[in-house]
């Protein structure tokens, strides 16, 4: 045993003992701990193995940065992979499970990858395998595939909730470490709207590993006041748990809460994880910075960690990751490690400072090796020793764990997302934010400060100027007073030369220093290419801790600055974000809103099939008993309106009311037909165009008053349409004195269509609705007996006698429950959507299906109906251009196919006869196809060469679907009532 | 003969009568009267001081010249002639008494809740009482008004207030949010 739980100090609660299982096998931590620290507290050094060359590897970091422990976490449906141990907070009952390791973590038999190693290096996959082609797809993907890779994913359905939240503020501060905590309390007091943000599950970042006393008191008994005072304000949110993963447009920024992925049984009532968009108006980074790692041979043995992460886990948790542990240093940090660990009582084996000229004080009696490198390291799956270096002279020194510490580099992600570059600091040492402008600042280590009073009294700068600049003035803070601190420094060193094995740059994706001198000879030297090319910095941690360290080593090889190299490009997320927290609430019944139809009780109550139709839910057809199939239901409604009476729920069609002293001059630039002369009580079918000059939409428009209109659309276009009307009244003709709202859900609309539908419509309303009193589309309000107001439409999509009803939609189901009660006499029936096509097929009246956005009206059969009299109307510039009135233009026909038995579908091509089926032959296409139950046959709709020439020529109606080709005859789009007389009766 | 027509509430066989509401409520209002005002060129500003003088009635903003009138106090018909006659030529008044549907939501929740949806800022220093806004929550389009203290009143289109009705009580689960017709 080498790792173990120090017999005091840390914030954890050593009265509270949590059970977990790392690999089925029982361990036990304490409340406060992170996973990563109960293992380590139970000497578990090795966690995984690594992506590529299945290597042991072990905890290297203490927080978000963490390349190699990562988790499979929960069971069944409720399992977390790629969950970062150095984070995942400790609970009762936690299974973990190390991945990428087969049979177990300890044997694993991927292992000899690393054997294979001259054969896997940096691009290998696009060199080794790439002949045969064939192969690729089959047999060399899966097996990489297979072989490399992190976590699965579970394919279950994920049982936990999620869900999307709004927040604002006059301040976000992103970290509450010393310089985030002084921002939000100095904000806070000066009255601003201040949310302040951690990752971690607890507030107070750095200073709940720091030593140097705040006040005369521990860093964390000030953290504590700090939070009290921080909860007593109203204008301040504290927000744990939470990750500030994006930085959008108008300041938003997108933030991460696990609300209760610490919990073994969540609650149902709360979402497991919530997104939160914050806008802010000012934001500040008080994120810290990031210690490097050291490239040296061996560097990756489970053991070896950030001297940082070290110190955190003596300091906060209170475990000791080693008896002896040695420290490879490039500045100062080393030594602070080495006094922590000593005063906690670990031995220090030796600090190994590659400066030969350093100053810094080790703790008593510790050997230092100044000038000194590290060029390999010993032990199996765990660090039993290193080799030191210094001027050719080599030792052993043994040692069960090391840290590294190679400098610091401010965590700048957030300031970097919207397209400013880091910028090189060569004091620094370290890439740096760009000014990004008022709305993001940063502070503290974050801003290339170090030191803790230099932090804290960043913080209340910024916070100050923050909220000068939103016009809150406040006197200056009262600043802790922060106990003696040695001054941070340290000089760069990417690369440590000598390296006896492997000295990886990237832990996470298994890159180590000779593959990116690889790229750089194949021509990859480019920091994006060298990405690309070793896969340096991708994967679930971003190159947080490689990216720099690649950066210094390919400027190295290159003799350059790395200023001039620059980095890779920072994007959204900073850590993963899981889809189901993205996806929200929006999933299942969720994920898009459900229309209802006033009349949808009523279609319901008469056994309705729905069907969804946009966001709406229609009906389709009404079954009933005995009828086996849907075509059954559907043949039977469209006979029975053409013999007697139907009833058809049209409320979801766009209705728009127009008025103003220039409503009609509007109408007639809308519509490619004229309206101005519409008389009032009378509707008029109107064709809009786009300016293309195709047909845009279609439907009847009537004239209540003389300055007032009803306009409808169709189902699919009534958002489409109205906003095409108001952009039309600003932008394009603001001088028409014009008003319109759209009034489709304040209407039920029921069709009452066939040669009995007057004597429905006149058993229900108190008005004349005879022929001569309510001739062919008319269009009036009207009372219904009883006094309900309605509005009656004499309109007809069937070809049928018929008429339209309007009422309040809180009456439609009573008022349809009527129609159908007087209908019964005469046979009423109610029909739906399929028999409401059908009936419009055998009319020959189009739809969507025919005016799909490549059809001109003259395609369409209404050529006739563009005003050549209207000085202007949308479509008409362009409706003359060649091309749009050419002679071989494909229009709309009918089509019947010769041998009676056979069936057309839409969507199949047509094609001369005798011509080989290709599309090199296409003559046109079918557009809409039903079975008419009047003709007895299947009839159809569709778009061919110069059509209107050709009836009774036929053509093949050429199915590659179905693989089929059927002769059928042109004939006239119109298949019943041509002449019209049942519509006018 | 004369028929007798039922009136029915989009949100009839969703929501149950009133029972005891807790801290956080969402109210159905059974009967409401909704016209939408449109002002006349020109008419804007004479529009908008004649309504807002008018005590009887709440005015909630909808777009540049365009105003939602709610009242639970007057019937449909009642509404559209008293704003005929307060408006005459000035206004086009169209009726959505039976296109729209009011919910009133309630209680010291009711920011948290509507965050959930809502991305405008609802702080009570930035949506003040009298507030109106036509707001997206989730994918649906609402108008939101702030009318007191702690409660706001949404009016939502007729075909979309089911839809509504279960992202809200989605919304207020955390909460435990009752949801009853208004008495």
């Amino acid at each position: 045993m080498t790792a173990y739980r120090l017999s005091a100090g840390g914030l954890v609660d050593r009265a509270t003992s949590l059970n977990f299982t790392f690999d089925g096998q029982s361990m036990k931590g304490l409340a406060g701990d992170t996973l990563a620290s109960a293992l380590l507290a139970n000497d578990q050094m090795l966690v995984g193995r690594s992506f590529k060359y299945h290597r042991p590897r072990g905890i290297v970091t203490a927080g978000a940065s963490e390349p190699n422990a990562l988790m499979t976490i929960g069971s069944g449906a409720r399992t977390d992979p790629n969950t970062k141990a150095t984070v995942a907070e400790l609970y009762a009952g936690l299974e973990a499970r190390s991945q990428n390791s087969w049979p177990s973590l300890k044997y694993d038999v991927g292992a000899l990858n690393g054997l294979l190693s001259p054969f896997l290096s940096a691009g290998f996959y696009y060199k080794t395998f790439m002949w045969p082609a064939a192969f690729w797809e089959k047999v060399y993907e899966p097996i990489i595939r297979k072989a490399a890779g992190l976590g699965r994913a579970v394919l279950e359905r994920d049982p936990e909730a999620y869900e999307k939240c709004w927040a604002h503020c006059d301040l976000l501060v992103v970290g509450s470490g010393p310089a985030g905590l002084m921002a939000a309390l100095t904000a806070g007091r000066a009255g601003l709207r201040v949310i302040l943000v951690d990752e971690g599950f607890r507030h107070g970042g750095s200073l709940l590993s720091e030593t140097t006393p705040i006040d005369g008191e521990p860093a964390a008994a000030f953290v504590d006041k700090a939070l009290s005072e921080l909860a007593t304000l109203p204008n301040v949110t504290l927000m744990a748990r939470t990750t500030v993963f994006g930085w959008y447009d108008d300041n938003v920024f997108g933030a991460l809460e696990r609300v209760q992925k610490h919990l073994a049984v969540p609650s149902s009532k709360l979402p497991a994880e919530r997104v939160w968009r914050i806008a802010a108006k000012r934001a500040l980074l008080a994120t810290g910075a990031e210690e490097r790692p050291l490239v040296f041979g061996g560097n990756d043995r489970p053991g070896v960690m950030m001297a940082g992460a070290l110190s955190t886990y003596a300091n906060r948790y209170g475990v000791a990751a080693g008896k002896l542990v040695a420290l490879f240093t490039n500045g100062s940090a080393g030594y602070r490690t080495a006094a922590d660990l000593a005063a906690h009582g670990i031995d220090i084996a030796a600090i190994i400072d590659s400066r030969a000229d350093s100053t810094e004080v080790a703790p008593f009696g510790t050997r230092v090796i100044r000038g000194g490198s590290i060029v390999d390291t010993k032990g199996r799956s765990r660090l039993s020793g290193i080799t030191v270096e210094r001027s050719g002279f080599e030792e052993r020194i043994d040692c069960d764990a090391m840290g590294m510490s190679g400098g610091f580099s401010p965590v700048i992600h957030l300031a970097c997302q919207r397209g400013a570059k880091p910028v090189w600091s060569e004091t620094l040492k370290a890439f740096v934010a760009p000014d990004v402008g008022a709305g993001l600042r940063l502070a503290g280590s974050a801003a290339g400060l170090y030191a803790l009073a230099a932090c804290l009294k960043d913080g209340a700068d910024k916070a100050r100027t923050i909220a000068s600049d939103l016009g809150l003035l406040t006197s200056a803070a009262h600043l802790p007073a922060v106990g003696e601190e040695t001054t941070a420094s340290f000089t760069a060193l990417w690369y440590v030369p000598g390296a006896r094995s492997k000295a990886f740059v990237d832990f996470q994706n298994d890159v180590h220093a000779k593959d990116l001198g690889l790229a750089l000879r194949e021509g990859f030297g480019h920091v994006e290419h060298a990405k690309r090319y070793t896969t340096n910095g991708m994967a679930t941690d971003q190159g947080k801790l490689s990216n720099v360290n690649a950066v210094g080593i390919l400027a190295g090889m290159q003799g350059v600055s790395p200023a001039e190299l620059g980095t890779t490009t920072f994007r959204p997320f900073y850590t993963p974000v899981p889809f189901g927290a993205l996806a929200g609430t929006s999933r299942d019944e969720h994920a898009a809103p459900k229309r209802v139809s006033p009349l949808h009780g009523w279609a319901a109550r008469n056994k309705a099939v729905f069907i969804e139709s946009g966001l709406w839910y229609r009906s389709s057809w009404f079954p009933r008993a005995g009828e086996k199939t849907w075509r059954e239901s559907v043949d039977r409604e469209v006979l029975n309106v053409r013999e007697n009476v139907g009833l058809c729920d049209v409320s979801t069609l766009g209705k728009i009311e127009v008025f103003g002293p220039d409503a009609a001059e509007f109408l007639n630039r809308l519509y490619c037909n004229p309206f101005l002369k519409l008389p009032v009580g009378k509707a008029r079918y109107g064709l809009m165009l786009r300016e293309d000059g195709m047909v845009y939409d279609d439907g009847t428009t009537s004239r209540l008053s003389d300055e007032h209109f009803l306009v409808t659309t169709t189902t699919a276009l009534a958002g489409g349409v109205m906003s095409h009307m108001e952009y039309c009244a600003q932008v394009l003709w603001p001088e028409l004195k014009v008003r319109f709202c759209s009034v489709s859900d304040q209407w039920a609309q029921m069709a009452i269509a066939g040669p009995k539908s007057r004597l429905v419509v006149q058993a229900l309303v108190e008005d004349d609705v005879s022929n001569a009193a309510f001739p062919f589309l008319a269009a009036k309000a009207v009372t219904l007996k009883g006094g309900l107001k309605g509005r009656l439409f004499r309109i007809s999509f069937s070809g049928e006698l018929a008429y339209e009803l309007a009422v309040p939609a809180g009456y439609g189901e009573a008022v349809a429950d009527k129609v159908m009660d007087v209908g019964r006499m005469h046979g009423i029936c109610a029909y739906g959507l399929e028999a409401l096509n059908v009936l419009r097929i055998e009319k020959g009246h189009v739809t969507h299906a025919e005016l799909d956005g490549r059809v001109t009206p003259d395609d369409a059969g209404f050529g006739r109906m563009l005003s050549s009299q209207k000085a202007d109307f949308i479509g008409k510039r362009l409706s003359t251009r060649f091309g749009l009135t050419a002679a071989d233009r494909m229009q709309m026909v009918g089509l019947k196919p010769v041998e009676k038995d056979k069936d057309i579908r839409a969507g199949a091509h047509l094609l001369r006869e005798g011509a080989k089926p290709s599309t090199l032959n296409d003559q046109g296409y079918v557009s809409s196809a039903c079975y008419s139950p009047v003709l007895g046959q299947f009839i159809a709709l569709g778009f061919l060469k110069s059509g209107r020439e050709r009836y009774g020529e036929k053509v093949v109606v050429w199915d590659r679907l179905r693989g089929e080709e059927t002769l059928a005859e042109i004939c006239n789009p119109v298949f019943v009532d041509p002449a019209n007389t049942k519509l006018n009766s | 003969m004369p028929h007798q027509f039922q009136e029915r509430h989009a949100l009839e066989e969703l929501v149950s009568m009133n029972a005891a509401a807790a801290a956080d409520h969402l109210a159905v209002v059974a009967r409401q009267a909704i016209v939408v005002v449109l002002a006349a060129e020109g008419q804007e500003a004479s529009v908008a001081a004649l309504l807002t003088a008018d005590e009887e009635i709440s005015v909630r903003f909808s777009a540049p010249g365009e105003w939602l009138v709610v009242t639970g106090l007057q019937t449909p018909e009642l509404l559209q002639q008293s704003l005929a006659a307060l408006l005459r030529e000035t206004a086009h008044c169209v009726d959505q008494s039976h296109g729209r549907v009011l919910l009133r939501l309630s209680g010291a929740n009711s920011r948290a809740i509507l965050a959930k949806g809502i991305g405008i800022d609802l702080h009570p220093s930035a949506f003040v009482i009298g507030s109106s806004a036509n707001v997206l929550c989730g994918h649906i389009s609402i108008n939101l008004a702030l009318v007191d203290k702690n409660s706001f009143e949404i009016v939502v289109m007729r075909s979309f207030a089911e839809s509504l009705l279960h992202d809200l009580c989605e919304m207020g689960r955390a909460f435990d949010l009752s949801v009853f017709f208004a008495p």
